[in-house]
């Protein structure tokens, strides 16, 4: 039993599912859609959970974003690790007030603060992970966000699992390189210390290797005019010629605000 | 530590400041390029520092949450090395890309006050660092930094629940836990973050990859003495406007804590605050983040003229 978990959550896993995630390969409602609707949807669900303070309301919100989430086929370590942020921040809160001298009645107004961000949350999942890094940087690009979040964005997705993959490495060779510790001692202290060191003297063949990597794309990107060319309203036009609005975005869109605006009533009755 | 440090020079060389070409070819301003380039590197690195530290689970003694909240020596490195101002605009951005948006963590408002409170941090740390072989100078700045975002991140929360908008004081037992658990957890912070994963690689790290990384980049190594490299002028106007983002963030966290609620669903907190609040709390910011705009404009201005001249 313990080795079978260990298989699954071996950190090449990881690093395969945060490429499908960065990736969207896994399809999904969203990940056919606009980039500019997703955004913009995301906005929608994102800003109506906090328009209300009402149990209720923010039940058939939560309700909506989990809906969504299936919807887009959100992998199993990204909602893994949202349900333990969840999980983990209702209790860490409970136990602490409890401490202080509450009682079940901070549990219930905890439930609503952690409604209202477990459904925003939920909303941000669906939208990023299906959008893929080019389509989300042309749609930040559309809403005219600054050029360096745009690109930050799409180097950063395209990026992350390399950059995983070659820490991974360099920690190994580290780790093969070292004798295990003699004694593992309390608690097994002395080897919680070895991997911590070793965490961290990784970080210097890492920090060479990107510096040269960014310097490479840095380089590219100049002599394909980068700076220069984002700025340049005629090379904007051009490289966002190709989104188009279809009739399924914008019926999304509209059953979607239709819905979280029937949330409120329907959440009162509720409530 | 398999990597050894090259020794460390008897003194301190100062060669004072420097303007323009240096050996013919290379210049202390930054080119376009470079700028770009150390803002790629804080991004990319920060952001793999957050993805270990996501993978590594959370130990919590009680209540306090005994975990690293981020690798401190990371972008403190990369501000030391290169430039503080542009490193300290890519870490943040690195972990919201990286961390926050791909897990699905991403919380609207509140990120804008989160990356002004670390640009902040790592901006004013890194420019403490005149002199990359310094271990003073380099344990301040980690320190610094900590201080600097837990301090701003813990006054934001303690206000949210003195003036009442989280409604925590309806919750019996919940404001002097909140006070207690900041307080608590910003030693543990310092501690964690500051000094375990902050100075002490830091004190290994920055010295180790100073004279080696840069040439990477096609820079020049810093020498002590001279000015930081695309630096922001530490003018009066700039000082102004690093003043006003903190305020900024502080009205983003409000803003999110008020819940934009507009009133209509709820009468209780209309008649503590009256509509105006709300609609006072965004002309603020407005107001605020323009007048910041403005001056950093002007600072830009005051140093190109001064490079002309």
């Amino acid at each position: 039993m313990a080795r079978k978990t260990h298989d699954v959550l071996s950190v090449d896993w990881i690093r395969l599912e945060l490429l499908r995630t960065a990736y969207s390969t896994r399809g999904g409602l969203f990940s056919r859609l606009d980039p500019r609707i997703v955004l913009a949807w995301y906005l929608v669900m994102a800003i109506a959970p906090w328009l209300t303070h009402d149990t209720g309301v923010l039940l058939v919100l939560f309700a909506l974003g989990v809906v969504s989430v299936v919807l887009a086929r959100v992998g199993p370590l990204v909602l893994g690790l949202f349900l333990i942020g969840l999980l983990g921040n209702v209790i860490g809160l409970f136990a602490a007030s409890f401490l202080f001298g509450g009682n079940l009645d901070t549990l219930v107004a905890l439930a609503e603060l952690n409604l209202k961000l477990g459904a925003v949350s939920m909303a941000s999942m669906a939208a990023f992970v299906s959008l893929d890094p080019e389509k989300l940087s042309d749609a930040l690009l559309w809403f005219r966000a600054p050029e360096l979040l745009a690109f930050g964005v799409s180097y950063g997705y395209r990026m992350l699992p390399i950059l995983v993959d070659e820490y991974v490495t360099v920690f190994e060779g580290q780790r093969l390189r070292h004798a295990p510790v003699e004694r593992p001692g309390l608690l097994g202290w002395r080897v919680v210390r070895q991997w911590c060191v070793l965490a961290v003297t990784a970080f210097y063949p890492i920090m060479l290797n990107t510096a040269k990597n960014v310097r490479t794309t840095v380089e590219a990107l100049e002599t394909r005019g980068f700076t220069y060319g984002a700025s340049n309203p005629a090379g904007r036009s051009l490289r966002l010629a190709y989104l188009r609005v279809s009739a399924t975005d914008l019926a999304v869109l509209a059953a979607t605000v239709v819905l979280v605006v029937a949330a409120f009533p329907l959440g009162g009755l509720l409530g | 530590m398999t990597t050894q440090n090259p020794p460390r020079p008897a003194e301190d060389e100062r060669r004072g400041a420097l303007r323009g070409a240096v050996d013919g070819v290379r210049s202390v301003q930054l080119s376009t390029s470079q700028k770009l380039m150390i803002f790629v590197l804080s991004m990319s690195l920060f952001g793999l520092s957050n993805i270990i530290l996501e993978i590594i689970p959370d130990p919590s003694i009680g209540p306090v949450d005994v975990s690293v909240s981020y690798m401190v020596f990371v972008p403190l490195t990369i501000a030391a090395l290169f430039s503080p101002f542009w490193a300290a605009l890519g870490a943040p951005l690195g972990e919201i890309v990286f961390t926050d948006l791909l897990m699905g963590d991403f919380s609207g408002l509140a990120e804008v006050e989160g990356y002004l409170q670390m640009f902040l941090a790592v901006f004013i740390a890194g420019s403490l660092i005149r002199n990359p072989r310094s271990r003073p100078q380099i344990v301040l700045g980690a320190i610094i930094l900590v201080l600097v975002d837990k301090v701003l991140s813990a006054i934001v929360d303690l206000a949210k629940v003195w003036i009442g908008v989280e409604d925590a004081e309806f919750v019996e037992g919940l404001p002097e836990s909140m006070l207690a658990l900041e307080v608590l957890g910003l030693g543990v912070d310092v501690v964690m973050s500051g000094i375990l994963l902050g100075a002490i690689p830091a004190l290994w790290l920055i010295p180790a990859l100073h004279g080696k990384i840069e040439p990477l980049m096609g820079m020049r190594p810093r020498t002590p003495g001279e000015p930081i490299p695309g630096q922001a002028p530490a003018s009066g106007v700039f000082v102004g406007f690093a003043l006003l983002l903190a305020v900024a963030s502080f009205g983003f966290a409000f803003l999110e804590a008020f819940d934009i609620s507009a009133g209509s669903f709820e009468p209780d907190f209309i008649d503590r605050f009256g509509d105006w609040f709300i609609v006072v709390a965004i002309i603020a910011i407005a107001v605020v983040l323009g007048v910041a705009i403005l001056l950093f404009r002007a600072a830009q201005r005051s140093r190109e003229t001064a490079d002309r001249s």
